[in-house]
């Protein structure tokens, strides 16, 4: 068994302190590997968009270490995130958080643009990666032009600009209907299905369980349990299950 | 790179115009002011400005044009060995009294200059012959200064600190900055008509000889001559200019109005980019998630600033030169050298820039959670 890609050693995140204190996240430890399509399920105000912003560099833990591929995170400050954030991580929102002033083809090419890809090849890759989830028109439409299935699309091809290895989604599917936010998480699978990435994403829909491969329920902050519903496409496929 | 800031400002273009609004108001407040003020100022040099010499030697530590003293003529002598000195000439400046008909006193300057060469001379006669001071004692006095003086006309006898003088012309565009209208004549009449001792001169002008360097001659001159400074004309020129601007509060008035279209524009412009910057909250926030540094974010905002500064200054100076034709027809002329319209474009970058300093902090202090709220 390989390396596992995002280690979480007993973190903990702690917002506010003294009586206003919250614990968000309490002493949660995970190991992710590639491959995997993991969902995280709780109730509101479990720590799921917490847990999240943890994995991603966006937050730094009050207590616990966590490590991405090998290497130490959760004592870097915010000069030294954003490369990470740049080569490692992809963000998907419940809100699309498309850029509204740019068109679809353009706010992909943006992704594209920090991460040190320019010109023409920006917008090669950009329209390459909107086939890749499926949008082959509306390419140069504005976000408010567009469907919520759609968007998400583009936001999606926007998270996988630059190739990240690991893709987090919070509730990508919240906003959509239960059809198109399926064809969504099937997109999703798919990444790491086929792809090898590692995708880890919030929802509240117990639906789409059936293409996961791990599924961490949480509450109050602790990962409460745990199943794998994936064991048996791993035994087919000769990798090795959690 | 695809640029987010000019796609953003041209997204919410209410607000863009606003802004623009705003910064046309200030650069249309500021040039105003400053031509017009700076035209005025070119009446403290007026002198300086047409006559053809390109160094001035003056009295030592002189505060400007019309605060002339006297120096001893043997300087002239040694001016014109030094190379590269094409010409050298006796300049007179001095204040004097005329006598009015009433009987009352008049200041006035009287300037002399040599009427064999002209140099020095007014360039702009609207009648009599130039020639006539070289004779006892005929004078050239300004058409904008007839009426101080009392109405005199062409022939006419008057008197300066007891001398007889005769009218013999009228000049015009030479009117002083002091007030004390100015009384052309030859050198030799103006030592008689003023308070300049004979033996004396009040300037040097020079004239550098072809392939000769101004700079590299007044570097020569101030080393050879002692006793008094060097100028280029140039130099002296703003000195005499700068020196009312400070002295008179001219200056300060000047400064408070195009401070206050500065400050005026720096407030309307935070504003919109402080509002544009918040409704964008999310957006930066989201940036930032998909890998943006800091300093990327900030260079959004410094470029919508530099957009909004760029196209406001340029049509900013639209309405102004407009506003400035208007005025022109109404007879107030605007002095605006290039280096002017630079500084203003400068302030222009300069309040923008102030401007995004708060929407930058708001950004620093952004919450990462904000991009996951619905
Ligand atoms: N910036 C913050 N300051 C203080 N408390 C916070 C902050 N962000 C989140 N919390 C609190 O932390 C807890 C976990 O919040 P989080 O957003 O991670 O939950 P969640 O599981 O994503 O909920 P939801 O399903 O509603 O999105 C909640 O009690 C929330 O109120
Ligand atoms: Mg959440």
């Amino acid at each position: 068994m390989s390396a596992p890609w995002l280690v979480l050693d007993r973190v903990s995140k702690v917002y506010g302190d003294g009586t206003s204190a919250v614990v968000a996240v309490r002493e949660v430890s995970l190991e992710l590997q590639g491959g995997r399509f993991v969902l995280l399920m709780g109730p509101s105000g479990s720590g799921k968009t917490t847990l999240l912003m943890l994995m991603g560099c966006l937050l730094k833990p009050t207590q616990g270490r966590l490590f991405l591929f090998e290497r130490e995170i959760s004592a870097l400050d915010e000069r030294t995130l954003p490369p990470l954030r740049r080569r490692y991580i992809g963000f998907v929102f419940q809100t699309f958080n498309l850029f509204p002033a740019l068109t679809a083809v353009e706010n992909v090419e943006l992704a594209l643009n920090l991460k040190g890809i320019n010109g023409r090849e920006a917008r090669r890759r950009a329209l390459t990666l909107l086939a890749r989830v499926g949008l082959s028109e509306r390419l140069h439409f504005l976000p408010r032009d567009l469907s919520g299935g759609e968007k998400q699309r583009v936001a999606l091809a926007r998270a996988l600009a630059g190739d990240p290895p690991i893709i987090l989604a919070d509730e990508p599917t919240g906003m959509l209907d239960s059809r198109t936010g399926r064809q969504i998480v099937e997109l999703l699978a798919d990444l790491a299905h086929t792809e090898g990435r590692l995708v880890f994403m919030v929802t509240h829909d117990p639906r789409v369980r059936d293409l996961a491969d791990d599924v961490l329920f949480m509450e109050d902050g602790s990962i409460v349990a745990r199943e794998s519903t994936g064991d048996l496409r791993e035994v087919v496929s000769g990798k090795e299950g959690r | 790179m695809v640029s987010l800031a000019r796609k953003n400002l041209f997204h919410d273009r209410v607000r863009f115009v606003v802004a623009l609004l705003g910064i046309q108001f200030a650069v249309v407040l500021m040039t105003l002011q400053i031509g017009f003020f700076l035209k005025f100022m070119t009446n403290a040099s007026v002198l300086i400005d047409h006559i053809e010499a390109d160094i001035w030697i003056t009295a030592k530590n002189l505060k400007n044009f019309d605060f002339g003293l006297p120096f001893s003529e043997q300087k002239l002598y040694e001016a014109r060995r030094v190379p590269g000195v094409l010409w050298a000439e006796r300049f007179l400046m001095g204040f004097s009294y005329w006598k009015m008909p009433d009987g009352g006193q008049e200041t006035i300057q009287v300037i002399g200059f040599n009427p064999e060469t002209r140099i020095g001379a007014p360039w702009d006669i609207v009648e009599g012959n130039l020639d006539d001071v070289k004779y006892f004692t005929q004078i050239f006095i300004d058409e904008a200064d007839r009426e101080r003086l009392g109405f005199p006309r062409v022939g006419d006898e008057v008197e300066i600190i007891g001398q007889r003088a005769r009218i013999a012309g009228i000049t015009r565009g030479a009117k002083s900055f002091v007030g004390s209208p100015f009384v052309f004549t030859s050198f030799k009449n103006a030592l008689k008509l003023s308070f300049i001792p004979p033996g004396q001169t009040v300037y040097i002008l020079v004239k550098v000889a072809p392939g000769f360097s101004i700079e590299e001659v007044k570097e020569h001159l101030a080393r050879t001559l002692t006793g008094v400074d060097v100028y280029t004309k140039r130099e002296f020129s703003w000195k005499s200019r700068r020196y009312w601007l400070l002295v008179t509060g001219a200056g300060i008035a000047l400064l408070s109005t195009a401070l206050l279209g500065l400050l005026v524009g720096t407030v309307i412009v935070g504003q919109t980019i402080y509002a544009s910057t918040m409704e964008h909250l999310k957006e930066f926030g989201t940036l930032k998630a998909i890998g943006a540094s800091n300093a990327d974010l900030y260079r959004i905002i410094i470029a919508q600033a530099l957009i909004m500064a760029t196209v406001g200054y340029a049509t900013g100076m639209l309405l102004a030169r407009a506003f400035l034709n208007v005025a022109r027809r109404a007879g107030l002329e605007a002095y605006l050298p290039l280096e002017v319209l630079a500084g203003i474009f400068g302030l222009t970058l300069l309040m923008c820039i102030g401007a995004s300093i708060l929407s930058i902090y708001k950004v620093t202090k952004l919450d990462p959670a904000l991009v996951f709220r619905s």
